[in-house]
């Protein structure tokens, strides 16, 4: 029987202090102990980067994590993304160039893009396609993806 | 060595369930006091935009903005039946039964407001800038919001159901003759690729993708259905093979079938044709699948003009080019 412990981080801004067990993914603990069902899970084996979430403001597969690897860490999911009532220049520019089809490759999509401007705020379009091409997406051909990012990094919009 | 070559692919694509099988959709509508609209059927968005279209033709047939239109989709306690999402139908055939629905609604709105304007009938009437206005004379008007109000305090009854029938026949199965489907989707994909005669690998540089939709009743939602027609066509002609054993799948994970990513693609040129269908609404009929059948064979005629190998067999994996070429020797 595998135990429990004690798990803290900070996650999309607020403490969080749960009793976990030992061997649950990152993932789990966003979607079924924090309810946070913004990160979706495509795979859950590392190949379509659906379940994408930054930890200290890098991008990470939550399905690949054991949530105890990122203890005490600083974690950002899409429901943190947005201000309280102002939507975040990426995903204001994803809804502008309709960049969302289904919406399942959305969250890691959105989350991926905001890592990327935060490093570089003026990417190139080969950057950010090298950027997003772990995030699988069935329905857009990616080229309004594209589109969108790029048009936040010509903006220079203060994110 | 790396050889450049550019091929042509066109096709068409018979929409609908076709070889008549029963291909209804149904809505209600609803126009309350204040000029707001409901709509209920059954037509589900998977993400392709049916329901952004959808409000768009209620809307357009009513006169009024989108924003005045609430759309409730695929809810089984309480929307109508509209088929599946599939046959590239929705816009076509729910599109259609909206239009109707809309129709009848604004009928009776439109007899009560020709009595109350003076107008013998309602042809003399027109919805636009929020208000019913008679043609010729806009000065005599009235609020479309306080003739909703005003009409059904007097008793009528704004809804308006309607089903729409997409017309198919069956094929007779001796002459091969009959009407399967309507409408067709035509289309025509170019594509330049670049073979490496080393590896087998073929890089699609260019697409260049033309879709004919009938009317594009929101050009950036059909856009984004050609571009992602293009990705799955892509995929469909170098990537994507289930593979069996004994009836299982081999391969069921994104890292034994693959699928493009975003470095796979190249950039997309996209060319909507304009050819209005008129038995659609406004002209319009479906593009999601119909945008994906073009790749293959662009890129196969592609492949061939640069290495001057037929490839029959999809996907064409670099094997399969290495091999085809090793046999042309
Ligand atoms: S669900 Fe984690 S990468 Fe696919
Ligand atoms: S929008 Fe459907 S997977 Fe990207």
């Amino acid at each position: 029987m595998i135990g429990t412990k004690s798990f803290e981080a900070i996650v999309n801004g607020e403490q969080v202090k749960l009793n976990i067990p030992q061997n649950l993914r990152l993932i789990d603990v966003l979607r079924n102990y924090l309810g946070l069902t913004g990160t979706k899970e495509g795979c859950g084996e590392g190949e379509c980067g659906a379940c994408t979430v930054l930890v200290d403001g890098e991008p990470y597969n939550s399905c690949l994590l054991f949530a105890l690897q990122v203890q005490n860490k600083n974690i950002l999911t899409i429901e943190g993304l947005a201000s309280y009532n102002n939507l975040h220049p990426l995903q204001e520019s994803f809804l502008e160039h309709g960049a969302v089809q289904c919406g399942y490759c959305t969250p890691g999509m959105l989350l991926v893009a905001k890592a990327l401007l935060d490093k570089n705020p003026n990417p190139t379009r080969e950057e950010i396609k090298v950027a997003i091409s772990g995030n699988l997406c069935r329905c857009t051909g990616y080229s309004k993806i594209v589109d969108a990012i790029s048009a936040v990094a010509e903006k220079g919009v203060k994110r | 060595m790396k050889k450049r070559g550019i091929g042509i692919g066109c096709t068409f694509y018979g929409t609908g369930y076709g070889n008549g099988f029963p291909d209804i959709s149904t809505a209600f509508v609803e126009i309350h006091d204040d000029g707001s609209v409901l709509i209920l059927t059954g037509a589900v968005d998977c993400g392709q935009g049916s329901t952004t279209v959808l409000t768009q033709i209620a809307a357009e047939e009513l006169g009024i903005p989108t924003d005045m239109v609430t759309i409730t989709c695929a809810d089984t306690g309480c929307t109508p039946d509209s088929g599946t999402t599939a046959a590239t139908r929705q816009t076509y055939t729910t599109g259609n039964a909206i239009r109707l629905a809309c129709q009848k609604a604004k009928k009776t709105l439109l007899e009560w407001a020709a009595k109350e304007l003076g107008t013998n009938t309602i042809e003399g009437l027109v919805i636009a800038e929020g208000k019913i206005m008679v043609k010729g004379h806009p000065q005599k008007s009235i609020t479309f919001k306080e003739a909703c109000a005003k009409a059904r305090f007097a008793g009528n009854r704004l809804i308006g159901e309607a089903s729409f029938t997409t017309h198919a026949t069956q094929v007779n199965m001796e002459d091969g003759q009959g009407a399967p489907y309507w409408p067709y989707a035509f289309g025509t994909q170019i594509a330049e690729v670049e073979v490496d005669t080393e590896t087998g690998k073929v890089e699609v540089l260019r697409i260049v993708a033309a879709q004919d939709v009938g009317k594009a009743i929101n050009p950036q939602s059909v856009e984004g259905q050609i571009e992602g027609g293009v990705a799955q066509g892509l995929g469909w002609s170098l990537l994507e093979e289930v593979k069996l054993s004994s009836g299982n799948i081999t391969n069921p994970a994104f890292s034994s079938y693959l699928i493009p990513t975003v470095l796979d693609m190249p950039e997309i040129e996209t060319y909507i044709i304009e050819s209005h269908e008129p038995t659609g609404p406004y002209g319009a009929k479906g593009v999601g699948e119909p945008a994906m059948l073009s790749a293959a064979p662009a890129i196969l005629n592609a492949i061939h003009d640069a290495i001057g190998v037929r490839i029959n067999d999809l996907p064409a994996t670099p094997e399969k080019i290495l091999e085809a070429l090793q046999e042309k020797k």
